[in-house]
């Protein structure tokens, strides 16, 4: 159990697929995240989609969506496990809290530009909502007025 | 020589109007070329591989990834979108090829 991280599960099942199995399923997975001293923070049943191409003769199929908190050591588990069911046709895990944390830092270093920018033309460096309201007002006012001078 | 000239001069003047007409357009006369990275215009930070009406303006019929010099996008975000396709691809959300 070392550092805790975040992973996106997501795998297909057949369509015909029973409520029972999926629930069978999602009891298995979670057995082995929490073998390993994980959490499930979430469960995302998408339902039945097309798939954009044939797997084994299937044309749909149930897509399950499962967020993970847990260590590196649960993906390999989990995806042996995952390879061994047949009533799984597809799987993927991908760790998603490293690229959270680099889209969360753009976001930050965007803001801290922009207040920047805002401080140096001498104003508050957080837009209040005042100051959104009438710019949108201003550019119809623009148009309104350009179409009036096309007349 | 003077004579020969005039007329060198003159052939870039007549041919201005069809220049700046390509100029309006671009470098080579394609009319559609603003180089916007969509994903920096609209501060999307995370390709999210799930997300698969962001992704489709980027694959065209064929299903292969449009290069970046025909869509606009920065380097930086065509290489996060380039792993948001390929993984759409392995679940079945985006085809590999269409025929």
């Amino acid at each position: 159990m070392s550092t805790t991280r975040q992973y996106e599960l997501i795998y297909i099942t057949p369509p015909e697929t029973t409520e029972d199995a999926l629930a069978e399923l999602h009891q298995q997975v979670q057995s082995v995240v929490e073998r390993f001293g994980g959490t499930i923070e979430r469960t995302e049943p998408w339902g039945r989609r097309r798939l954009a191409y044939e797997i084994g003769r299937h044309r749909e199929g149930i897509y399950v969506l499962e967020v993970i908190n847990g260590p590196g050591a649960l993906t390999a588990e989990l995806d042996r496990r995952l390879r061994v069911f047949d009533t799984v046709l597809r799987h993927l895990i991908v760790r998603t809290d490293d690229e959270l944390a680099v889209a969360e830092r753009a976001r930050l270093r965007r803001k801290a530009a922009m207040m920047q920018r805002r401080v140096r033309r001498g104003l508050p460096p957080e837009p209040t909502e005042q100051e959104r309201q009438p710019r949108e007002d201003d550019d119809d006012d623009d148009a309104m007025f350009r179409m009036g001078g096309g007349r | 020589m003077s004579d020969d000239r005039d007329q060198r001069s003159g052939r870039p003047g007549g041919r201005a109007g069809a220049g700046g007409g390509a100029d309006k357009g671009g470098r080579r006369g394609f009319f559609r070329r603003r180089r916007v990275c969509k994903f920096c215009v609209e501060k999307i930070d995370y390709i999210n591989y799930k997300d698969v009406k962001l992704l489709t303006p980027f694959i065209p019929e064929r299903g292969k990834i449009q290069p970046r010099r025909i869509s606009g996008v920065c380097a930086t975000h065509q290489r996060a979108l380039q792993t948001a396709i390929k993984r759409a691809r392995q679940v079945a959300l985006i085809p590999y090829v269409t025929e």
